[in-house]
């Protein structure tokens, strides 16, 4: 069994990536979610419906860690840019596991995101297993904790993410 | 208007053909593209899978589409949490189905639990649970009116 690296371990309990202004929530980005889900809540479509509810209509709360993700390209960028779960990939690389995958997500939803808002987020490791051997190879398994403000600092969402980062192995095709 | 509500009882299930385009659709929609999600042959080369995946964001906009679906669209879905077992990927017929678990009331609101699976024939792919606000009654204000202090998701 490997030791955890001691950059990793400082890690623990501590905000390593915070994303503030990566993308202007708007309606059509949300509305091609819904598409692709076949969502049709009004909600998210019909503004005189939302104006009852919500006030206006809002985006799909599933779709609230997709704003903190950057553009694919964007005029600048250098290397990989923030990935989206950035830190995710900084453990795969710094405990050398080519490949991850998430296990379980717990998301509560506060305030719902609009048109016109944009989200900061604070990637937090919670912690990190030792090496065991999964289906999929060796790996290990650890837990994100994000939480997501709106530009003026109002809750939007807290998240638990739990990974798996694994070498592949000769293995059977389950996830897990 | 509210859907029936006691426990134990069975929301209709819906079958759902997962392709390869409902795939990458739902993961390019939610700014994710990390190639298992698009590219087959990284898939099954370098992530030692059977296909491209369904994103953890499309299966959290599959699981709150169906609950919502049921409850009606002023409905809030207050937390959202899921396994996934085993892969999801294009081919596979999708059948997700749920189970009332928990009706509880606070003040103006009613919170039902939900228990949701999706399965693909005898495989249960991906396990959930969805707390959901629901108005107590037809005249209650709306639970999108919930005051922040008050909204314990």
């Amino acid at each position: 069994m490997s030791e955890l690296p001691e950059l990793v371990r400082g890690w623990i309990g501590k905000a390593v990536v915070v994303v503030c202004d990566t993308v202007t929530v708007e309606k059509q980005s949300w509305v091609t979610f819904c598409a692709a889900v076949h969502d049709g809540n009004a909600l998210y479509w019909d503004e005189a419906f939302a104006q009852q509810h919500t006030g206006s209509t809002i985006a799909p709360p599933a779709m609230l860690p997709g704003w903190a993700s950057a553009p694919e390209w964007y005029p600048g960028k250098q290397g990989d840019g923030i990935r989206p779960m950035e830190l995710h990939f900084m453990l795969k690389e710094a405990l050398d596991y080519p490949n991850g995958i998430v296990t379980s997500v717990d998301i509560e939803y506060h305030e719902p995101v609009r048109a016109g808002d944009s989200v900061r987020v604070e990637q937090i490791l919670r912690e990190v297993s030792d090496e065991r051997s999964t289906r999929l190879g060796p790996g290990r398994n650890w837990i994100i904790d994000v939480v997501f403000r709106r530009q003026d600092g109002v809750l939007l969402g807290v998240q638990a993410m739990a990974f798996l980062g694994y070498r592949s192995g000769a293995v059977d095709k389950e996830q897990s | 208007m509210n859907p029936e509500l006691s426990l134990q009882a069975r929301l209709p299930p819906r079958r759902i053909e997962i392709t390869t385009k409902s795939v990458i659709m739902g993961a390019v929609a939610s700014r994710d593209w990390q190639p298992l999600h698009h590219d087959v042959v990284w898939a099954r080369s370098q992530g030692n899978l059977p296909d491209i995946i369904l994103n953890n964001y499309t299966q959290a906009g599959l699981i709150s589409c169906y609950v919502t679906d049921w409850s009606g669209p002023a409905a809030r879905i207050g937390r959202l949490r899921f396994s996934m077992r085993s892969p999801i990927c294009p081919g596979d017929v999708l059948v997700i189905s749920g189970v009332i678990q928990e009706i509880e009331q606070q003040a103006e609101l009613i919170w039902v639990v939900i228990a949701v699976a999706l399965a693909v024939g005898e495989r249960v792919a991906t396990t959930s649970t969805v707390r959901v606000a629901l108005p107590v009654t037809e005249d209650a204000p709306s639970v999108w009116q919930c005051p922040t202090m008050a909204w314990r998701p």
